[in-house]
This record gives C-alpha cells, sequence and structure tokens, in this order.
C-alpha cells in the first residue's frame, strides 16, 4: 500500500513538481525568518557587554559618591552631544544619536585602544572605529550649545557598552570632561551595600549584574520583536501554498477514482486509503521542506544585508529552526491534503467500474453558506465600528471583521466563480476556437479554477490592502502637514532624523536673527489620563503663526490649557474644561482642555504650553518652526550640517519618500505570495492537460493545430488569473479600506485606491497568466494524437 | 449435502427518482451454491447491480444478503471491507491491476491491506494455475491484456475466499484470451473447490458454468444447469 504510494508519486513526478516548489517557498520564507531573528540575537547577546565591578548611579554626584564606604573609585561619565563632521561635510552616520554621541575619554575598561593612542590634551580625540575615519586627520565636531571644536584624530576605540540605555556607544571620545556628568561609575568589592547606600543618597543605582541580566533581556526582546515581524509574511507564504496544495491533491485523486475504488472493492479500509494520501502528501512535504531549508538557509544573508545594513551579525542556523521547518513543511502539506485525503476514503468502491467524482451538493451548499454567514458578520461588523474616532477595541472588531470577509469571499469563490464564468462563456462563443475552448475549459469545474485563483487572491489581496494602507498614508501625510503648517513657515530638524533632537542653543538663534520669530516642538511620549500617546510641548505664542490646526471646538490658546485633537479627545471623553494630568519625563502637569481640533492620527495628539514643560523636555526641541526670512535663517545654519532647514512641501515629500519605501519591503516580501500563486496556475493547468491527454488528442485528430492548443490552454491560464486578481484587487481595496479606517483614524470611505499601483498589477497578472501557461501548453500541444485515442 | 455459500432474499435496488426511476433489483431472491454460476440477461437487466450487491460492494435498498452464517445487511463499512478482503475475490472487466505494483505485489495485494505476510504455498499454487511463472516482476502496462486478467484471477483466489465475483472478465478479450481466462476460472472450481459467481452477455463463457441464471427487468426469469 506504502509502496504503492510512494511509487505512484515518483512514476509522475512532474504533476508534483509545483506543490513541492509551493511547499518549498514556504519553507524557505519560515527558516530565513527564523535564522535573520536568531542571528541578531545571537549578535546582541555575543556583543562585548562589560560587566562593571559595582554600582551605574545616573545623574550623581561623583565627589559626593566618591566618599561612600567601600567605593574604591568613581569614574563621572559624560553623555553630550558630539557631530561629528565627516571629510563630505555631512554628519557621520552612526547608530547613537548625536547628542548623545560625544563622552571623556577614561580607563575604566570602557574603551578598547584599536589603533592610534588615548587623547591626552584638548584638541585631541579618540573616534569609534566603526564610523571609518582615520587617525591623524582632523575632523569638525559639533558641540551643545552650538558649539563647534576642531580637534585632531589620535585614536580608534572600540566600545564596550554596559548594553543599557544609559551607556550609548559614543562616536568621539574628548580628553577632558566638562564635569557635567551624566553617570557615575562606582568601583567596589560589595555592590549591594554601596547602591543601598547611593538610593539613601536619593540616587536610583543599579548594580553591574542588574545592568548585564537587563542587557541581556532587552536582546532577547529585540529578537523576538523581529521574529514576530519576520513569522506573518512566512505564514502568508505558507497559507498561499496551502491553497496550492489543496488544489493539487484534489486534482491528483480525482484522476486516481478508479484506483482509489480498486483498493476499496479488494478490501481496504477508508482509513488505510486516507492514509496512504496522507502518507504521500508528508512524503512530498518533506522533499519541498528540504529544498525550502536548503534555500531559507542561503536566502539569509540577503534578508540580513537588507534589514540590517552594514552590520556584522552572525550567522546562526539553531537545530530549532531545521526542526521548525521540517515540521511546518509536513503539518502544512499533510493538513491541505486532509480534504482530498477523506475525499480519497469515500471513494466508492463502485467507482471501479464507472468513473464519476463529484463533491457532494450538501459540502458545496454548506460552504456557501458559511461563506455568506461570515461576509455577513464582516459588513456588520465593519458598519458597526463606522465611527472614527471609536476606541481601540472597535477598531480591532473592524479590522477582525475585514479578516472574517475576506475568508468570507474566499469560502465564496467557487460560487462567485461560476457567476463570473457563465456569462463568459457565453460571451466567447462568438469568439474563435481557441478562446471558446479555452474559457469552457476553466468554467467546467469553477471549484478548481476558483482554488487555482485564490492563491493569486490571496497575494494580491495583502499586496493591494497595504497598497491602499500606504496609499491613504501618503495623501494624509500630505493633507495633514499642509492643512496645520503654512507654507510660509520655514522648518528646522534634525539631520540625524526624526528620533533626534536640535540644541536647546539651536532655538536661541533662530530667535536672535533680525525680522525672525521662532517655536520649538518638543516631541516626547506621555501618559494622559492612564493613555501613552505623542504630545508635543510647544510655545502658545506658535498657534495661529507658524501653526495653524483647525479648531473644532474650545479656544486655540495654549495658556488656558492644551490643544487636544478630535480623535484623541472622543477616545478618552474630554471635551473643553476636561481636567487632565499630563505625566512626561516623570513630572506630573494639571491642566484642562482648553480646544479641540481637527488632525489625523500621524500628527501630535496633544500640544501643551511649554513653560510647564519639565526642563529636560525643554532643552530638546524636535523641530523649529519660524516666521520670517528664510535666507537668514539658511545662512545662519550654513555651517550645521547636524540641523537641516527646509519647509512644509519638502518635508512632506521627505517623508512620504520615508514610508514608501517601508512599504516596497513589505510589497516584496508579499510578493512570494504572488509567485507561489502562479506557480499554482502552472500545477493546475498541467494537471489538466494531463487529464485531457484524450479530449486534447481528439482535438487534434479532428484538426485543431498545434498552435490552436497552445493558444486554448494559455487562454484558460487567463481566465483562472485573472479571476485571481480581480478577486484579490477588489478584497484588497477592500480590507485596506477598513485598515485604514481603523489604524489611521479615517472615515472608512476616505480611503485613497493605489489606481496606478492597480492598473501596474493587470497587465503583470496577465504576463505571468501567460508565462504559467508556457510549458502546460507545450506539453498540451505536444500530445501525440494516435496515444491519445487508442 | 448441498452447502449454500451466498443466500439473498428480497432484493431491491432502484435508481434515480420520479420519472427517472428505474427499478434495477425487482424484490429477487437467489442462492448461490459452491461451484461455477452465470449470471445472464440484457443491457440493463440488472445484472450487474445483482453481482454488485451480492459481492458487498453496494447496498441494496431492501432486502437481506448472507454470506455462508454472516449477514451483510447492517454491517458498518469496515466490517464489510474486512468481509470483502478476507472472503470475496473480485475480476473486473478492466482496471483490476494498481499500475505502479508488479504482478506479484498485484496478486498480495489482499494480505499486504490486511497487514499479514502472504502464504508462499498459496501464492504459489495460484501462480501455477494461471501460469504466470515468469512475469511475476513486470509491471501491468508490460503485460498483454489476457495476462492482466490472469493476474486479476490470481489475486481473486490467492486469499482462498468463499466466493469469487467475475463481472464480465472476458470483455475486453479477444476469444483465445478469453478461452484460456475462462478455462482458468473452471480450473480453480474443478480443482481448488472454489465458488465462482460470473457475470456475462456472451453465451459461449456461460457454457464453462455448472449454472446459468437469467434475469430481464430485474427480475430472474430461468435457472438452468
Amino acid at each position: 500500500m506504502l509502496r504503492a504510494t510512494l511509487r505512484d508519486l515518483f512514476a509522475h513526478k512532474g504533476r508534483v513538481v509545483m506543490t513541492v516548489v509551493a511547499v518549498a517557498l514556504g519553507v524557505a520564507a519560515t527558516v530565513a525568518s527564523l535564522i535573520v531573528s536568531d542571528s541578531v540575537s545571537m549578535t546582541l547577546s555575543h556583543r562585548d557587554i562589560r560587566v562593571l565591578d559595582g554600582v551605574s548611579v545616573p545623574g550623581g554626584d561623583r565627589d559626593r559618591l566618591a566618599e561612600l564606604d567601600g567605593v574604591t573609585r568613581a569614574t563621572g561619565i559624560v553623555v553630550a552631544r558630539a557631530g561629528l563632521v565627516g571629510d563630505n561635510g555631512k554628519l557621520v552616520a552612526a547608530d547613537t544619536l548625536p547628542e548623545q554621541a560625544g563622552t571623556n575619554w577614561d580607563d575604566t575598561g570602557r574603551f578598547v585602544l584599536v589603533a592610534g593612542r588615548a587623547p591626552a590634551r584638548p584638541g585631541e580625540i579618540a573616534v569609534n572605529a566603526a564610523v571609518g575615519i582615520h587617525v591623524g586627520t582632523k575632523h569638525r565636531v559639533l558641540l551643545a550649545g552650538g558649539k563647534r571644536d576642531n580637534p585632531t584624530v589620535v585614536g580608534l576605540f572600540r566600545y564596550r557598552s554596559l548594553g543599557s540605555a544609559s551607556d550609548p556607544t559614543p562616536v568621539v571620545a574628548h580628553a577632558t570632561s566638562t564635569g557635567d556628568y551624566s553617570r557615575v561609575e562606582l568601583t567596589t568589592d560589595s555592590p549591594d551595600k554601596v547602591k543601598a547606600e547611593a538610593q539613601a543618597l536619593g540616587y536610583t543605582a543599579e548594580t553591574g549584574a542588574e545592568l548585564s541580566s537587563a542587557a541581556q533581556s532587552t536582546a532577547t526582546d529585540n529578537a523576538d520583536d523581529l521574529r514576530e515581524t519576520l513569522l506573518p509574511f512566512a505564514a502568508v507564504a505558507l497559507l498561499v501554498g496551502m491553497f496550492v496544495i489543496a488544489n493539487t491533491f484534489s486534482m491528483l485523486i480525482t484522476q486516481r477514482t478508479q484506483q482509489y475504488a480498486l483498493l476499496r472493492a479488494v478490501g481496504a479500509h477508508r482509513r488505510q486509503v486516507r492514509r496512504s494520501v496522507l502518507v504521500e502528501a508528508s512524503a512530498l512535504g518533506l522533499v519541498g521542506g528540504t529544498v525550502g531549508e536548503i534555500f531559507g538557509i542561503a536566502l539569509g544573508p540577503l534578508m540580513i544585508a537588507v534589514l540590517r545594513p552594514g552590520q556584522e551579525i552572525d550567522y546562526t542556523i539553531t537545530p530549532l529552526t531545521i526542526g521548525v521547518g521540517y515540521l511546518v513543511a509536513i503539518v502544512v502539506t499533510t493538513l491541505s491534503a486532509y480534504g482530498a485525503a477523506r475525499r480519497a476514503a469515500s471513494v466508492s468502491p463502485m467507482a471501479a467500474l464507472r468513473l464519476d467524482a463529484t463533491v457532494t451538493r450538501q459540502a458545496r451548499n454548506r460552504r456557501t453558506a458559511i461563506g455568506l454567514v461570515a461576509v455577513a458578520v464582516a459588513v456588520t461588523a465593519v458598519l458597526a465600528t463606522l465611527d472614527p474616532a471609536a476606541d481601540t477595541t472597535a477598531r480591532i472588531v473592524a479590522i477582525g471583521g475585514a479578516i472574517i470577509g475576506a475568508f468570507g469571499i474566499l469560502l465564496l469563490a467557487p460560487v462567485l466563480a461560476g457567476l463570473v464564468l457563465r456569462p463568459l462563456i457565453a460571451l466567447a462563443r462568438r469568439a474563435g476556437p481557441a478562446t471558446r475552448l479555452g474559457v469552457q475549459n476553466a468554467g467546467r469545474d469553477p471549484r478548481r479554477t476558483a482554488g487555482t485563483a485564490t492563491a493569486i487572491t490571496v497575494g494580491l489581496g495583502l499586496v493591494r490592502a497595504f497598497g491602499t494602507l500606504s496609499a491613504t498614508l501618503t495623501s494624509l501625510i500630505g493633507s495633514a502637514d499642509r492643512a496645520n503648517i503654512p507654507a510660509t513657515t520655514t522648518i528646522l530638524e534634525p539631520a540625524a532624523g526624526k528620533s533626534a533632537a536640535l540644541d536647546a542653543s539651536d532655538l536661541t538663534a533662530v530667535r536672535s536673527l533680525p525680522g525672525v520669530t521662532a517655536a520649538a516642538a518638543r516631541t516626547a511620549l506621555a501618559n494622559v489620563n492612564g493613555t501613552v500617546f505623542k504630545v508635543t510641548a510647544i510655545e502658545p505664542s506658535a498657534l495661529g503663526t507658524v501653526l495653524t490646526p483647525q479648531l473644532t471646538a474650545g479656544v486655540a490658546d495654549l495658556r488656558r490649557g492644551v490643544m487636544i485633537s478630535r480623535n484623541q479627545a472622543a477616545m478618552m471623553a474630554v471635551r473643553p474644561g476636561s481636567a487632565l494630568t499630563i505625566t512626561v519625563d516623570g513630572t506630573a502637569i494639571h491642566t484642562v482642555v482648553a480646544g479641540v481640533y481637527n488632525a489625523t492620527e500621524l500628527q501630535s495628539s496633544l500640544y501643551f504650553d511649554v513653560s510647564l514643560a519639565p526642563a529636560k523636555l525643554r532643552d530638546r526641541p524636535s523641530m523649529i518652526y519660524a516666521a520670517g526670512p528664510r535666507a537668514a535663517i539658511e545662512a545662519a545654519f550654513h555651517d550645521r550640517p547636524d540641523v537641516v532647514v527646509t519647509d512644509r512641501d519638502a518635508l512632506v515629500a521627505a517623508d512620504i519618500a520615508e514610508q514608501a519605501l517601508a512599504f516596497v519591503v513589505i510589497d516584496a516580501m508579499f510578493g512570494v505570495a504572488i509567485v507561489i500563486g502562479v506557480f499554482g496556475v502552472v500545477n493546475t493547468l498541467v494537471l489538466s492537460v494531463l487529464e485531457r491527454t484524450r479530449e486534447i488528442g481528439l482535438t487534434r485528430a479532428l484538426g485543431a493545430g498545434r498552435r490552436l492548443v497552445r493558444r486554448m490552454i494559455t487562454m484558460e491560464s487567463l481566465v483562472i488569473s485573472l479571476f485571481g486578481a480581480l478577486s484579490g484587487v477588489l478584497i484588497g481595496v477592500g480590507v485596506g479600506a477598513v485598515m485604514q479606517h481603523a489604524m489611521l483614524g479615517q472615515e472608512l470611505l476616505a480611503f485613497t485606491a493605489p489606481f496606478d499601483a492597480i492598473g501596474l498589477s493587470l497587465p503583470g497578472i496577465v504576463a505571468c497568466g501567460v508565462l504559467a501557461a508556457l510549458w502546460p501548453a507545450h506539453r498540451a500541444a505536444r500530445t501525440d494524437i494516435l496515444a491519445a485515442i487508442t | 449435502m448441498v452447502k449454500t455459500t451466498i443466500r439473498a432474499v428480497g432484493l431491491t435496488k432502484a435508481y434515480g427518482s420520479g420519472d427517472a426511476r428505474v427499478l434495477a433489483l425487482d424484490d429477487v431472491d437467489v442462492e448461490f451454491e459452491p461451484g461455477f454460476t452465470a449470471i445472464m440477461g440484457p443491457s440493463g437487466s440488472g445484472k450487474s447491480t445483482l453481482m454488485h450487491c451480492v459481492a458487498g460492494l453496494d447496498r441494496p435498498d431492501a432486502g437481506r444478503i448472507w454470506l455462508g452464517d454472516t449477514e451483510f445487511t447492517g454491517l458498518k463499512d469496515d466490517a464489510l471491507t474486512a468481509l470483502r478482503r478476507d472472503r470475496i475475490g473480485f475480476v473486473f472487466q478492466a482496471f483490476n491491476l494498481l499500475p505502479t505494483l508488479t504482478a506479484r505485489e498485484n496478486i498480495t495485494l489482499p494480505f499486504d491491506l490486511a497487514g499479514r505476510r502472504p502464504d508462499p504455498a498459496a501464492v504459489r499454487s495460484v501462480v501455477d494455475v494461471v501460469r504466470l511463472g515468469d512475469r511475476l516482476d513486470h509491471r501491468p502496462s508490460q503485460l498483454s491484456g489476457g495476462q492482466q486478467q490472469r493476474v486479476a484471477v490470481a489475486r481473486a483466489l490467492v486469499t482462498r475466499p468463499d466466493v469469487v465475483f467475475a463481472d464480465e472478465p472476458t470483455g475486453a478479450l479477444d476469444s483465445a484470451a478469453s478461452a484460456e481466462l475462462l478455462g482458468f476460472l473452471r480450473g480453480s472450481v474443478d480443482e481448488l473447490g472454489q465458488t465462482v459467481v460470473m457475470v456475462t452477455h456472451d453465451p459461449a463463457a456461460a457454457a464453462y458454468a455448472d449454472r446459468v441464471l437469467h434475469l430481464a427487468d430485474g427480475a430472474i426469469v430461468t435457472s438452468s444447469c
């Protein structure tokens, strides 16, 4: 029995090649994702973490702490702004933000000298070896307070961080320190005692052991986050693969109906037949899994290069990864083949004598019924949560509804295929013979056509759903900034990116220019009445001048309270006059709502008076908005590569380009799903050509040329692919509309359809359909007339 | 005393519904005794339906069937499957063999399905009877139609079933191969004491049988010896 199964499998390798490809691609995606996250995790945990023999006290007074009992040494550590300017006049790229990139040299073991010597006097610096600067060169360094220095690089170092946020990896180490320490390291034999003493003085203090275990768990969390980001893509590839596998097996067992019937007649139990199909599936899973493992292992370095460019990563393959790859391969194939296995087992022994194998009407009705219920549930869920200001639960319900709806439509696919194909067949009657026969073949079994098309539908649907989200986001970025910032406002932002900050002195410098008024936005995550979101501290004078939010209620006066966005106000159920407590940087601010403004959720949801903000936040401007002659501002900052002087429209363009790049990566990953879907079409066509050998032979005998046969198969391929593509685009735009509604707090119908991308994908799918038909059409055209009809 | 192998009472089976309803078997009582029985009748007379029902391949709408002391009616699928495997042999008109198995593996398939080791003596004796010695390691595609049917007969005989059912076994063979195959079936009755029930529409084939049942319109018309 097992022998018969496996021999049958190997005798017809051609029929299952695409199934193997589908399994392999899904497994490759899984294995590569695991390898990437394992490698990153391994690299992080193998980092040269320095374990402090003592206690670290952030914000401590060195001289006072040095007096503590048991302290043998107290080292003050500076974390300060240091923008290292490269030969090209731009900031040297580094992982550390410029405002944290400077420190003072010491011999505590923080630095490992790689080249040159330690800096010994003012005018000398050592530079992190990773940034690629040579010993002996002179480089400009931009310091806090708008100061600058032009020191000589005398040494290169490798930094051994404690692995905590309080010990960022510096780019520049100066010979001396200002004495303004952000952290004090205490060397001691009894860290616990010293920690208690420091705490008694009112400091927060952590021992070296605590820091290193925290560093380890941060590394693990980072790797877990990465894994959770990557695995959904692998899951999608596997899901699409499942449709291909299920379809293949469904066709294989139809072809073998007589064999199963014979087995049943001579005494094979149902479960023996079922098991033989599942064994076959496992064997395929094993082969596909092996190919996938190899492919995934090869793909890993490429993904690391894309996701973590310029970083040295220890390439790590664990036995667990290999095991999971095989497990996924076998579980996915057997699960997908299970339906087919059950149908094989239910073949009547009588079918050995006459051939008809169709799905029972009841099963089909049940499938349709479940599909209709799912779509109804989806429509209800989405309609019930139409309010853009709905709370998080409602948003999750909306997204859940959209997903259920998508599955419902997939279940309805055979019925939809029937509905679409019937008029198409009628239409094709008037066309040439190749079109007529091809369309009829596609319409002969709507279930199979739908099953094949579904793989494309899922892949394209996902790409289009995210495409709709991305298109909406793009138009939002533009409209939000345009609505709130006057075109004449000049904007200054840090060159190192949105998470970096400008220097407090920059605001003073801008304001001191003649005829220029300016305000600075200091954005931070804050806890407002128990909800955490981004808030912005700004000068009250900014509103109505350099920033013009559209007021919907209350007054736009920050001296009388905060301004809060409409969606956020609705979610928190506050209105002008409501009391708020904003906790930011450890300081609680008690205030009230003064006004409500219209905003998208990309912007800050709350503005408050900067005079209420703690000093630490006040001195960290994220962005400066200025009114006045731009030329003067540009002249003042022309020598500051760490500051970008721009305006609203340039800012919008840069933001759009940045998020488009992020979506390109997402599209590429879901693209794998479309590739698998196209392989599924090839698979179905090859099997249906084999199934119809006699029929095609007869057509040839009756005078159809090879060209006509090829065109017939191509037409069938096009009908299947286009059906999949159209349902994919419909599902995708629908789900995308709900996603932008739920994720961006927009009106449901306020989405932007990515028409240009849809326009591009349709010819793309047509090309794929033609390509997919190449091999099957070639096989069909080669059908031996005599062998087919005798 | 003649022992009854298969007995059926009140067999009724209809296909279709409404105007399209066809009564394939109409309250048929029948007994198959040891020896060689042929069932004859024109197309649509119900002869195939009768065989399918008494062989446990199909379930009648009404009536009861016994194989020896075992009653079929009401048996679950698993029990019925085991019964077919161990106590009944089949030869069909065509498509009797699994294409991926050799002749020998096809013959021992019932043992394989039951999870038993084939009895070498039994295999040797049926192989001798159908004279297949030198073709045992060939695949069905490498055998002629007549040879394929002989493999099927060998498989039907190998478990020493209570009864072998043959459904138009010579339908796809030329006259020489037909005569040879019928000779083997006859031989199994005479030499091994096998009970054989054969459905055929060919009077020449029926001539090999000990008894002939004639069916018309779902009922037995005559029974002759």
